[in-house]
């Protein structure tokens, strides 16, 4: 017996040897990194022949990808100091993790785009160098950017990434529909009243089976946050997080219960077509005619215009009949300087990011995906007024965006647990729309993401 | 691997030799063993025993364990609706997709084990699926399920049954997303059987078919018995897979609509890699690893007195 547990106890040290091993292995190796890291800098400041190239993670696929391997082409023409390499990595959501495992090392990509939500993550984060830093260094004006834009990315008056690719949502209607159920194909319903009443006028019903749905939205929090915010609705607590850390979620107001309510409405009078959590699900029930009205992103509308076999209207976002329509809240990404890369790589980003802010650089940008043009002179060059002359939906997107008053609620939430608030919110729709009380559901999300609040505000250092 | 070290001294016990001589075998056999020991240390050992550590812990950000909380993180699992949801789901999902899977497989391949000309292009056909990647058949599978323009929705119209929100109703989500599984992995099964099936002694079918036993009766007596090892093989495989599916949920539901396919290894990623809670990811990620070990186990004690080995 007792050689038994002599055995036992050898071979479970061995075991722990091997263990230990593996830590320490682990531990050291990210030691030399360090180490490499810094030797490389050096190297890299000592010897600066041939032009520098650094690595541009971003997530945009489809026509998106075209779009920004074409300007990131414009770009390492223009000059020969620096050469930016894109990297498709996947979704916004895949992209992040991936940026999380280099995140701090040399190895990380220069250049990093992350969607809105993950902004306070990025900022806790410490793997990025804010980009107020250069801005100060060069007194680079950031002036000439789209107010509403830089309200969203701004902390504490100082700006941490580079805004790119912006988006709002819109209410995108089928004009035929429109006219066929003897509605004014040019004037979209505004309030949520008007919303019920444009609907049951447009739902079309075929025995048991419904041909066309009045009104749709995809089950994505997203929309949510936008129809609380542009009625002046708080999403957390603290102004939106934005004069402290928020510490509870408050988007059970009034003002969600009015969204819930207008959804459940709609729902339970058949009206109400629930196409699920894919963008491109509820695109092509809009384009076979199996809903008539719908909010998509505004990056969206250029591909829908292009792509519907009927004319489509853009109109804003609907608010509540109680409230005044305050806006809507930056949607999209910005771009995000990596720390503890070589300098020359940090001023390589730094280049390519003024260059992107540039009216020509953007004006082809909105043009290609429909994206804002972060920097308004855009919309004077004649390629953006070509565009808008032949598809004038363009411009409604725009006009949404600066009509949009500033305050906390349009300034949009930050914190740091957004993906799992929008999981929340999208569990509480999709009970909601199997008949779930509205008060219920809203309350259940929020009482969800309190939690996941309270728990990243204790571990944060 | 451990039986066997702790055994080999103790069968040459003789009192007179020394402890060098009598763990000769026991270092020798360790030799052999060092490079897998290697191996799992790295990449099986040392991720499950950081997996239980972290599961003691809430993570920061970072992923890193930031606050020890003790046994907090499997008292919250246990109480929470979403969890108790997604267990349900599992177990309903393991139940939708092995034993239907596994029949169905046995039945084309008892059909392809007949020797017929050009059966070699059935063979092949049957198998086909092992060659999709899971990515590749459920994004062709969201186009069957597409709510308004998908196959499955048009051939109810032409018959005029109401639509069915195939991926969207959360009572027909799990069905959908496991009639698509099993028809991923028939192509598995399918060669597996056929493999054991071709394996079985002819002689014995003629040794039967001279007695005059009937097809069914050949079946039942000889090809079920012979095949029991291989049937035992792939319903553990299947059963294990089962349990860890991820791509499919991924990209035909996400574990939507209402959390309604929400299967433990979905939640588990949901929550290390998108709301970076390695701790309560972690915690689920052990409640699994007992789960499955439970039921490997009980199916050895159960199943293998009814295997056949030859």
């Amino acid at each position: 017996m007792a050689k038994k547990l002599k055995w036992f106890m050898m071979f479970s040290s061995f075991l722990c040897l091997f263990l230990l091993g593996a830590c320490s292995n682990s531990a050291s190796q990210s030691k030399n990194n360090e180490n490499e890291s810094s030797n490389n800098s050096s190297e890299d400041n000592t010897e600066e022949s041939g032009p520098v190239e650094v690595s541009f993670w971003h997530a945009m696929s489809g026509s998106g990808q075209e779009a920004i391997e074409d300007v990131v082409n414009d770009f390492n023409e223009s000059q020969d100091k620096y050469i930016v390499k894109p990297e498709f990595q996947g979704s916004y959501e895949e992209l992040l993790p991936k940026f999380r495992s280099v995140g701090g090392t040399k190895d990380a990509p220069a250049i990093v785009q992350t969607y809105e939500i993950g902004t306070k993550y990025m900022i806790d984060s410490g793997y990025i160098e804010p980009v107020q830093s250069f801005i100060d260094r060069d007194n680079y004006d950031i002036n000439q950017l789209e107010a509403n834009i830089l309200n969203y990315y701004k902390l504490d008056d100082k700006l941490y990434s580079m805004p790119f690719n912006s988006s709002t949502p819109v209410l995108l209607y089928n004009k035929e529909a429109f006219k066929e159920a003897g509605l004014d194909a040019e004037n979209p319903p505004k309030t949520f009243n008007e919303i019920k009443e444009a609907a049951a006028a447009l739902t079309k019903k075929n025995g048991s089976n419904t041909e066309r749905f009045g009104f749709s939205m995809l089950t994505y929090g997203w929309f949510f946050e936008e129809l609380v915010a542009t009625q002046g609705g708080l999403f957390v607590n603290n102004d939106n997080g934005r004069s402290d850390q928020a510490t509870e979620a408050t988007f059970n107001s009034e003002e969600g219960l009015r969204v819930f309510n207008l959804l459940n409405d709609l729902n339970n009078a058949g009206h109400f077509g629930n196409f699920g959590t894919n963008w491109d699900d509820i695109r092509a029930a809009f384009q076979t005619g199996k809903v008539a009205m719908y909010m998509d992103s505004s990056a969206g509308v250029t591909d829908t215009i292009k792509n519907a076999p009927f004319d489509v209207g853009v109109g804003f976002i609907p608010y509540a009949d109680e409230t005044e329509r305050q806006g809507v809240v930056i949607g999209g990404a910005s771009l995000w300087m990596s720390k503890g890369i070589s300098k020359a790589n940090q001023e390589a980003a730094w280049e390519f990011m003024k260059y992107l802010q540039t009216p020509e650089a953007q004006a082809k940008w909105h043009v290609a995906t429909g994206y804002f043009a972060i920097n308004p002179a855009a919309y004077d060059e004649q390629i953006v007024k070509d565009k808008w002359a032949e598809s004038p939906q363009l411009k409604v997107t725009v006009d949404q965006l600066q009509a949009t008053i500033p305050s906390v609620a349009t300034q949009g939430a930050l914190i740091s647990v957004f993906p799992e608030a929008r999981q929340q919110v999208v569990t509480a729709l999709e009970n909601l729309y199997q008949g779930g009380n509205p008060k219920e559901e809203l309350d259940k999300a929020v009482e969800a993401t309190n939690k996941a609040i309270e728990v990243a505000n204790k571990t944060k250092k | 691997m451990k039986l066997a070290l702790h055994d080999t001294p103790n069968l040459s016990l003789n009192p007179k030799t020394s402890l060098w001589k009598q763990t000769q075998k026991a270092r020798v056999a360790f030799l052999y063993l060092l490079p897998s020991i290697l191996l799992f240390s790295v990449f099986i050992f040392y991720p499950m025993f950081k997996t239980i550590y972290l599961s003691f812990f809430l993570t920061d950000q970072q992923g890193e364990a930031a606050l020890f909380v003790g046994l907090d993180n499997y008292q919250d699992l246990l109480t929470s609706q979403s969890f108790h949801k997604s267990i349900k789901a599992t177990l309903l999902f393991v139940l939708y997709t092995v034993p239907a899977g596994i029949i169905i497989a046995l039945f084309l391949a008892l059909m392809a084990n007949e020797k017929l000309r050009g059966i070699g292009f059935f063979r092949v056909i049957y198998s086909s699926t092992m060659g999709i990647s899971v990515a590749a058949s459920s994004v062709v599978w969201l186009f069957l399920f597409h709510p308004s323009t998908g196959m499955f929705n048009r051939v109810l119209n032409l018959f005029g049954i109401a639509e069915i929100q195939w991926l969207l109703d959360p009572d027909w989500a799990l069905f959908s997303v496991s009639v698509s599984t099993i028809w991923l992995n028939l192509g598995f099964s399918f060669l597996i059987i056929l493999g054991g099936l071709q394996n079985i002694d002819e002689h014995l079918y003629e040794s039967a078919r001279i007695d005059g036993a009937s097809y069914w009766y050949q079946l039942r007596r000889i090809t079920i018995p012979m095949l029991s090892p291989t049937l035992f093989f792939i319903i553990t495989i299947s059963l294990i897979n089962s349990f860890q599916t991820f791509g499919q949920i991924d990209i035909l539901t996400k574990g939507g609509p209402s959390e309604s396919t929400n299967l433990i290894v979905y939640s588990i990623y949901k929550d290390a890699f998108i709301n970076y809670q390695f701790g309560t990811a972690s915690a689920q990620a052990v409640v699994l690893f007992i789960c499955v070990l439970l039921l490997t186990i009980l199916q050895f004690k159960l199943g293998e007195k009814k295997v056949h080995y030859q």
